[in-house]
């Protein structure tokens, strides 16, 4: 079992990286060169007039006065309002339709990287050194060496233009999409509408699989090397010793203990994931949140850009804090 | 003066002596996939250096690979083939093997250009954070206390951003361009090297004969060049390997994303853009996938590099392959 103490501590550590990591983020507006203000004015704006919008922004405050407001405002999940969207739209309301589209994206890639990486670890391990393994190994390591943004532009080419099977890009045929959660699939369940849910998937199959196949090259390789090494632990030839079937002992006794770095891998990796959003979604043209980053750091809307950037670093934290904890769950010799 | 240059040429041969004696190479020359990968690395660097040479000494002008308008139509498919089995029948042969873009210039030799600059600054990222890694991480072993403290806990702060989102608020700050992408990454990959280097060093640091060293009154930097570094150039080496390759794919998906290299760059990113954006769609397959094709062959043979060392390093593996 894992202890409370050991939660809240690291729940504790926890404080000074975030700490840091708003840190950071208030430092994007304040080290670029350039003033904020004239990305905000209009092009025949005067010299008052930017003062104006500099007063407003409180940007003419000195740097501590704006650096402990930022923070004071970070706590109260406060990021502020978008330079450049809907006149002022707060960003929070941005990123709470945008965030879900990305991480509907992510989990499902993240599934199918699961269901096919894990059993083509498995097998590559029990059949390690065959024809078999040997070709699972390259396919995974070429997977992890293919960028998606030249794998997805291809597959568009062969799937959606040349087969016509799925669409191009984009995550529905027409019709603004439902917000009732943000995810998509289970919106359209929610409304009843299986015409909308069947669309939904269609688009979404593409852009999936491109971020399955990178995330089951990783899972399958993890894998591999996870049961190579659990093989030949003790209590596996004590298993054998005792008379017990090979199926079972793999199985059993091997599976279960072999996970345990996988599913550190799946949730560091989830991490990448959503990072790597950004290229899948310029690729599939999705307009979920990697698209607006790419926008909003051209745009110069630094308020968006800070607020991507905490809410990243703070679901990648998160998550590999949960990760940590489940490893320590799974495996308590970890706690001391 | 020469005592010190004798002993040092003495320890070096020293050193030489024991990689090649210590199974660490043979481990790596008999793994298959570690060869491939370093004849792939071979050959892009081999493709690189010739193409940058020839424009140097004049045999290629750079100006044909930058903007030189051929007289062929726009978009030329390799070697007027369209179709992936006619090319193949006819390359070699043909005037333009990859065809030709959108503003008819040569696919094949901006690949060719575009190889030495994944490498150059690809070479230049690894550089700076593997020098910044090593740097920091050997200094926050040895010294310990509080700097341990700030330059470790800075560390987990910039690793708690996935790295490509950290390489874009890096650009958000100082601005588009191949040098500021190599500046981004540089910040990105260097926590991961201090990590490694931290551990490997308060692993030797640990060992005895650093004690006697220190007790017959070795200096600091005298036990940290002399003996640390030497002792955890394995892991470093590795890290190297494994990052160069994730390097020129992270330089490449910020030209991708149009913040890296600039209009008319043959890189391989900006290249890949451009030909997604003019006309994958229509079916014209040649302007992005043969520079995605090199690009995807660089790292694996950086990849497939890095894996054979790892394996030829960490004693565990050889068991699993006996």
């Amino acid at each position: 079992m894992i202890s409370t103490r050991y939660v809240i501590k690291r729940l504790v550590l926890l404080i000074p990286v975030l700490f840091g990591v708003a840190t950071l983020v208030f430092s994007i507006l304040h080290l670029s060169p350039g003033n904020p203000a004239t990305v905000i004015a209009t092009q025949q704006a005067d010299a008052a007039e930017i003062q104006r919008i500099e007063e407003r922004l409180g940007l003419d405050d000195p740097i501590w006065v704006q650096y402990v407001r930022f923070m004071v405002e970070v706590v109260q999940f406060d990021l502020g309002e978008s330079w450049v969207h809907n006149k002022g739209e707060p960003v929070t309301d941005i990123l709470r339709w945008k965030f879900p589209i990305t991480l509907q994206l992510a989990v499902l890639g993240q599934i199918a990287g699961i269901v096919f990486g894990i059993p083509i670890g498995i097998i590559s391990a029990v059949k390690q050194d065959t024809i078999t393994d040997h070709i699972s190994r390259i396919g995974a390591l070429t997977g992890i060496s293919v960028p998606i943004f030249w794998s997805g532009p291809l597959i568009i080419l062969l799937f959606a233009v040349h087969l016509d099977w799925f669409p191009t890009n984009g995550l529905l045929s027409n019709g603004p999409l439902p917000k009732i959660t943000g995810v998509l699939l289970i919106d359209s369940i929610i409304k009843g509408d299986i015409v909308m849910f069947v669309d939904a998937a269609w688009h979404l199959f593409l852009p999936s699989m491109v971020i399955g196949i990178y995330s089951m090259a990783l899972i399958s390789r993890m894998m591999r090397s996870s049961m190579l090494e659990v093989v030949r632990q003790d209590y596996i030839r004590t298993a054998r010793a005792k008379g017990q079937g090979e199926k079972i002992t793999l199985l059993k006794h091997g599976l279960r203990n072999a996970l345990i770095p996988v599913v550190t891998v799946i949730g560091i990796q989830f991490g990448s994931l959503l990072g790597g959003a950004v290229l899948t979604e310029t690729v599939f043209n999705i307009r979920g949140i990697g698209m607006l980053l790419v926008d909003a750091i051209t745009d110069g809307d630094y308020p968006v850009v800070q607020g991507i950037v905490l809410l990243f670093a703070v679901v990648f934290t998160m998550v590999n804090l949960f990760v940590d904890l489940t490893y320590t769950y799974l495996d308590p010799r970890i706690e001391q | 003066m020469s005592t010190e240059t004798a002993s040092t040429t003495h320890e070096d041969r020293g050193f030489l002596d024991r990689l090649l004696a210590s199974p660490f190479l043979s481990d790596l020359l008999s793994n298959r996939l570690a060869i491939l990968g370093l004849s792939l690395i071979l050959l892009i660097t081999l493709m690189g250096v010739l193409t940058r040479l020839a424009v140097f000494v004049g045999v290629l002008d750079f100006g044909t690979i930058l903007d030189t308008q051929f007289a062929q139509p726009r978009k030329h498919p390799p070697c007027g083939n369209p179709t992936i089995t006619g090319w193949l029948g006819s390359v070699g042969s043909c005037q333009h093997p990859f065809g030709t873009d959108a503003q008819r210039r040569d696919v094949f030799l901006r690949t060719m250009y575009g190889a030495w600059l994944a490498l150059k600054y690809g070479t230049v990222t690894v550089a700076a954070s593997t020098v910044l890694g090593v740097g920091l991480g050997t200094l926050a072993a040895y010294y310990g206390g509080w700097l341990d403290n700030v330059v470790m806990r800075t560390m987990d702060v910039l690793l708690s951003f996935p790295s490509l989102l950290l390489a874009l608020a890096v650009v958000a700050i100082f601005g588009t361009g191949l040098w500021k992408a190599v500046i981004a990454l540089t910040l990105v990959y260097t926590p991961r090297f201090a990590r490694v280097v931290r551990g490997a060093a308060l692993k030797v640091l640990e060992d005895e004969y650093v004690d006697a060293t220190v007790a017959l009154g070795a200096r600091d930097w005298r036990v940290i060049v002399r003996h640390v570094l030497p002792n955890s150039l394995a892991p470093i080496t590795v890290q190297s390997t494994l990052n160069f390759g994730l390097a020129v794919i992270d330089l490449a998906a910020l030209s991708f994303l149009g913040f890296g290299a600039t209009a008319g760059t043959p890189s391989w990113g900006w290249m890949l853009t451009k030909g997604v954006e003019n006309g994958l769609i229509n079916g014209l397959w040649w302007m992005s996938f043969f520079p995605g094709l090199f690009l995807a062959l660089t790292v694996l043979g950086f990849n497939l590099l890095g894996d054979g060392m790892r394996d030829a390093l960490d004693p565990r593996m050889q068991d699993a392959v006996d």
